[in-house]
């Protein structure tokens, strides 16, 4: 009871640190929003520009949740921001004419936008890169033309007009937020009275909204999606559902684009098609990277900068369009990190507890995507994992054809092949990085063939890879807990407001996996700065933190010195008394000595298999290593 | 009927504009892996190069003068930033490119204003020809035939010189081309400059039959990358293929029913991602590596 007691206390207090991190965040956000009309005034802002700032801030801070930590470049936002301002518009024409009402206009619109985003990203979030911008923007150009189009609702080129002031119901009061503060000069910070109740409702929206990204991006949620943007094909090979993550985040900043589109639109009373154009998504690039992305509050710096000195500049010179251009210009070429993030210059880091308590026990419960195997397939009691005439082809290369391989429960089984024999693409079929061309593969005797990567990882099988593939910016720590997260909370898990802390089962996997492979030493160190022999064993360490039932190791000892080659070989024997363990390597020595049994894989199928001893002595194999050549014929040539 | 074949002929040569855009994108693409989002640039800047000089020095002039005006143009701005970020995201690409292009617009509306300004048909080129039941400009179908010889030479240089080798070659494998003593960095820039000059010498050919603005470069650029992604991006008979198809079907369909134009090419365009994200005529391998 005592020693279950420490740990609760040390977690409360951490959990009120935190809460008084998250309130003096509120309240510096909130004195800084204060301060910022009143600084805007002498030096040639005006209140209602501060108040479209803020707003617009909050469809920035929702392109850099997708920018900055998702690492999604979304070329469309413009389709979500214009289209919440036309829904609040048409609400508040159409559906409450007589009694505008501010928070339904403004819901009615969030809603509907975050339905868009999930739409739309449903077909979107399967493509990277260009692609991914390019669909976002031909989604974003559709949205245009129809509203475009559909005049009777939206009014066509000319927009929608003299859009009712709405009244914001709050408790006992009918809030008009057009009323102005009570009047009283402030000297050079000019007068209270300017300001309208606007800008204050507009800063609580922002508040709340950074808040809100704030918690998001510490939580068990953000954590996930920043794993996923730094190396997905080992998130989701650990078991994290990559398209999901990334259609949650295009959601929620759709959401949030479409509550900033909608408020610019009943403070403005007017929404006009340009704000559905390809320049307004192109804005919110601009102001985004301009501030710099990966600080929470670097969006706003930008939004709040570009659009001051469109205000300033405009007035003065026609040139202020290139000056907004060529600023950037320089920052992407200059200051990558953005104006605030040369400023500050550090990264924020996650606080994380270190707190143990005693694993979960692993429950074998059925899989709903698993069939019934069909019948004269059925595998023998033993196996664990069998594949029947497994095969892939690409293009018309048949890297892998007619596998038919077996593995009993506990055994260690080496694959041996010459180069090119197809043993990391046989090993890809077995995790389900790739899908089979023919064949099956049945493990524990039902049919995965057509089960993804990431849920073969939830059904046991795991995978370290032929070049390791880590978090290079974590710790070793923090990359053996993401993979145990990945154990405890399934492919997806929408928690964006609680941290991955609270989950003692995360901690004591990743502390279980590190010390297999005796890397606790050097558990804090980041994991791109790891020597090779280290960075492969934390590869397998990942593996681990899974809890699989098998694991794929892809030349674990590859480019290890013979004194680590021979610890790995240790390391490896004794995960095997635990496990089945799958192992492709060169190293004949090792292969020879802990394997019990070897298959041979040559020219894409299997030539032989059988004990180390029966392997060696075997003439076919002899032949596909060395060509057909004798040894004493290689040495002379 | 009349109607039908007027439509067709339209389509051809605003595909043929787009394709001529789309064949320089893609060849960069293919080349550099770099995604040009200034590339409409060049199509304004050689529109706007063509007017200053034909008002001076006549037509055919203006028509010299862009291409080689947009290339310089190219070459200085592959030399003095591009060079940068080939090595980049293409994430950082295309935001370099989309600021490059936002400046190159912004320039242009300081200097010849933000109205849209047309070019007049030169006199030795107007009328109609005769095509059938109905009469067609003949600047429009010389136009057509011009891009189409002028796709021609780019393949022509593709496949028959030493530099198209390379950038064939490159577009295979960029490394294994410098690791065999390729000079890939210059057919690179001689690859991105072919790519605007091409661009440049379609905008003014094309600013009798449409205006121009500052805007044009993002108006035409934006229909292009349609293009090259249902052609498949860094495929050159991709881009021929989807540049045509692209302007015909909007052409169709604006005789149909003209609302829907506009949307339709995205809607295409949305399709062969989702169904052969490759393109028509890319390589799966492409896709796969940006």
């Amino acid at each position: 009871m005592t020693t279950a007691s420490v740990p609760a206390e040390s977690a409360n207090a951490a959990r009120r640190s935190l809460i008084a991190s998250d309130l003096r965040f509120v309240l510096l956000a909130a004195l800084g929003l204060a301060l910022f009309p009143l600084l805007l005034h002498p030096i040639g802002g005006y209140a209602g520009l501060a108040t479209q700032i803020l707003i617009v801030s909050v469809a920035s801070i929702a392109f850099n949740l997708l920018l900055g930590y998702a690492g999604m470049l979304s070329y469309g936002q413009a389709m979500f921001y214009g289209g919440g301002g036309y829904v609040a518009a048409i609400l508040l024409l159409r559906a409450m004419p007589q009694h505008p009402n501010l928070w339904l206009a403004v819901l009615g619109a969030t809603l509907v936008t975050a339905i868009l985003a999930l739409l739309v990203g449903a077909v979107t979030v399967r493509l990277y890169g260009i692609y991914f911008a390019l669909l976002t923007l031909a989604f974003a150009q559709m949205v245009f033309f129809i509203v475009e189009q559909a005049k009777d609702w939206t009014n066509g080129d000319d927009g929608l007009q003299s859009i009712p002031n709405a009244v914001l119901p709050f408790g006992p009061w009918n809030l008009d937020l057009t009323q102005s503060l009570p009047s009283i000069d402030l000297g050079i910070f000019g007068n209270l009275g300017d300001i309208k109740l606007w800008y204050v409702f507009a800063a609580i929206v922002l508040i709340a909204v950074l808040l809100f990204t704030r918690l998001l991006t510490r939580s068990q949620f953000g954590e996930v999606l920043t794993a996923i943007r730094e190396n997905e094909e080992r998130s989701v090979m650990v078991g994290f559902s990559a398209p999901l993550y990334r259609l949650a985040a295009f959601g929620i900043a759709g959401a949030l684009t479409g509550l900033a589109g909608a408020l610019r639109a009943c403070y403005d009373g007017t929404v006009a098609v340009e704000s559905l154009s390809i320049e307004r998504s192109g804005q919110f690039v601009v102001y985004t990277v301009v501030g710099g992305v990966q600080t929470l509050v670097s969006p706003v710096v930008g939004t709040a900068l570009i659009m001051y000195l469109e205000n300033v500049l405009s007035g003065k010179t026609t040139a202020w369009r290139l000056i907004e251009g060529l600023i950037f210009v320089a920052v992407i070429v200059f200051l990558p990190r953005g104006v605030l993030g040369t400023l500050l210059k550090q990264r924020e880091k996650n606080p994380r507890s270190i707190f143990v308590r005693s694993l979960r026990p692993r429950t074998e419960e059925p899989d709903p995507l698993l069939k019934p195997v069909a019948e004269g397939h059925r595998a023998g009691p033993m196996s664990i994992i069998e594949t029947f005439k497994l095969g892939k082809l690409f293009g018309r290369f048949a890297a892998n054809h007619d596998i038919d391989f077996r593995v009993d429960p506990g055994e260690l089984r080496a694959v041996i092949g010459p180069n090119g024999a197809g043993k990391t693409t046989f090993f890809n079929l077995l995790s389900g990085t790739i899908a089979p061309s023919t064949g099956t593969i049945n493990y524990k005797g039902r049919d995965v063939s057509r089960v993804s990567g990431t849920n073969r990882v939830h059904l046991g099988i795991a995978k370290a890879f032929q070049t390791a593939s880590l978090y290079p910016d974590q710790t070793v720590r923090q990359n053996c807990r993401l993979a145990a997260l990945a154990r405890v909370q399934g492919p997806f898990a929408l928690q964006v407001l609680r941290r991955s802390t609270r989950l003692d089962d995360v901690d004591a996997l990743a502390e279980r996996a590190m010390d297999r492979l005796e890397l606790t030493g050097v558990a804090e160190v980041r994991a791109g700065d790891l020597s090779h022999g280290d960075k492969k064993r934390l590869d397998i360490a990942i593996a681990l933190a899974t809890q699989p039932q098998i694991l794929l190791l892809d030349e674990p000892v590859a480019g290890m010195s013979k004194d680590e080659a021979r610890k790995t070989e240790g390391l490896i024997r004794r995960l095997s008394t635990e496990m089945t363990v799958l192992v492709i390597e060169h190293d004949m020595e090792m292969v020879m000595g802990i394997s019990d049994t070897i298959t041979v894989l040559h020219q894409g199928t299997v030539l032989a298999t059988g004990t180390p001893a029966e392997i060696r002595d075997n003439q076919a194999v002899q032949e596909a290593y060395l060509g057909g050549h004798t040894e004493a014929e290689l040495a002379s040539g | 009927m009349e109607a039908l074949i007027d439509a067709l002929l339209n389509g051809l040569v605003q595909g043929l504009i787009y394709v001529a855009i789309a064949v320089g994108l893609t060849i960069v693409f293919g080349t550099l892996r770099l995604v040009n989002f200034a590339h409409g640039a060049f199509y304004a800047v050689g529109a706007y190069t063509g007017l200053v000089v034909a008002e001076h020095y006549g037509f055919v002039t203006g028509l010299i003068a862009a291409p080689i005006a947009v290339a310089l143009f190219a070459i200085v701005l592959d030399r003095v930033v591009l060079r940068y970020f080939y090595d980049k995201t293409p994430t950082a690409q295309i935001l370099v490119t989309f600021g490059i292009a936002l400046v190159v617009e912004e320039t242009l509306r300081l200097i010849f204003g933000g109205t849209t300004q047309q070019y007049p048909t030169p006199a030795f080129l107007q009328g109609a020809v005769q095509l059938g039941p109905i009469a067609y400009p003949a600047y429009r179908l010389l136009f057509a035939v011009g891009v189409l010889i002028l796709i021609g030479l780019v393949w022509l240089f593709l496949i028959r010189t030493d530099y198209g080798l390379i950038v064939r070659a490159g577009t295979r494998d960029r490394i294994m081309v410098q690791l065999l003593g390729g000079n890939i960095r210059q057919a690179s820039t001689i690859v991105f400059a072919l790519g605007a000059a091409v661009a440049g010498l379609v905008g003014a050919a094309a600013s009798p039959i449409y205006s121009i603005d500052p805007g044009t470069g993002f108006e035409f650029l934006v229909p292009s990358f349609v293009v090259v992604v249902v052609g498949g991006l860094g495929s050159f008979w991709g881009a021929v293929l989807g540049g045509l198809l692209i302007g015909e079907l909007y052409s169709i369909t604006t005789l149909v029913y003209a609302p829907a134009a506009n949307v339709i090419i995205y809607v295409c365009m949305a399709l062969v991602l989702l169904f052969r994200p490759q393109g028509l005529l890319g390589e799966s391998e492409v896709i796969r590596q940006s």
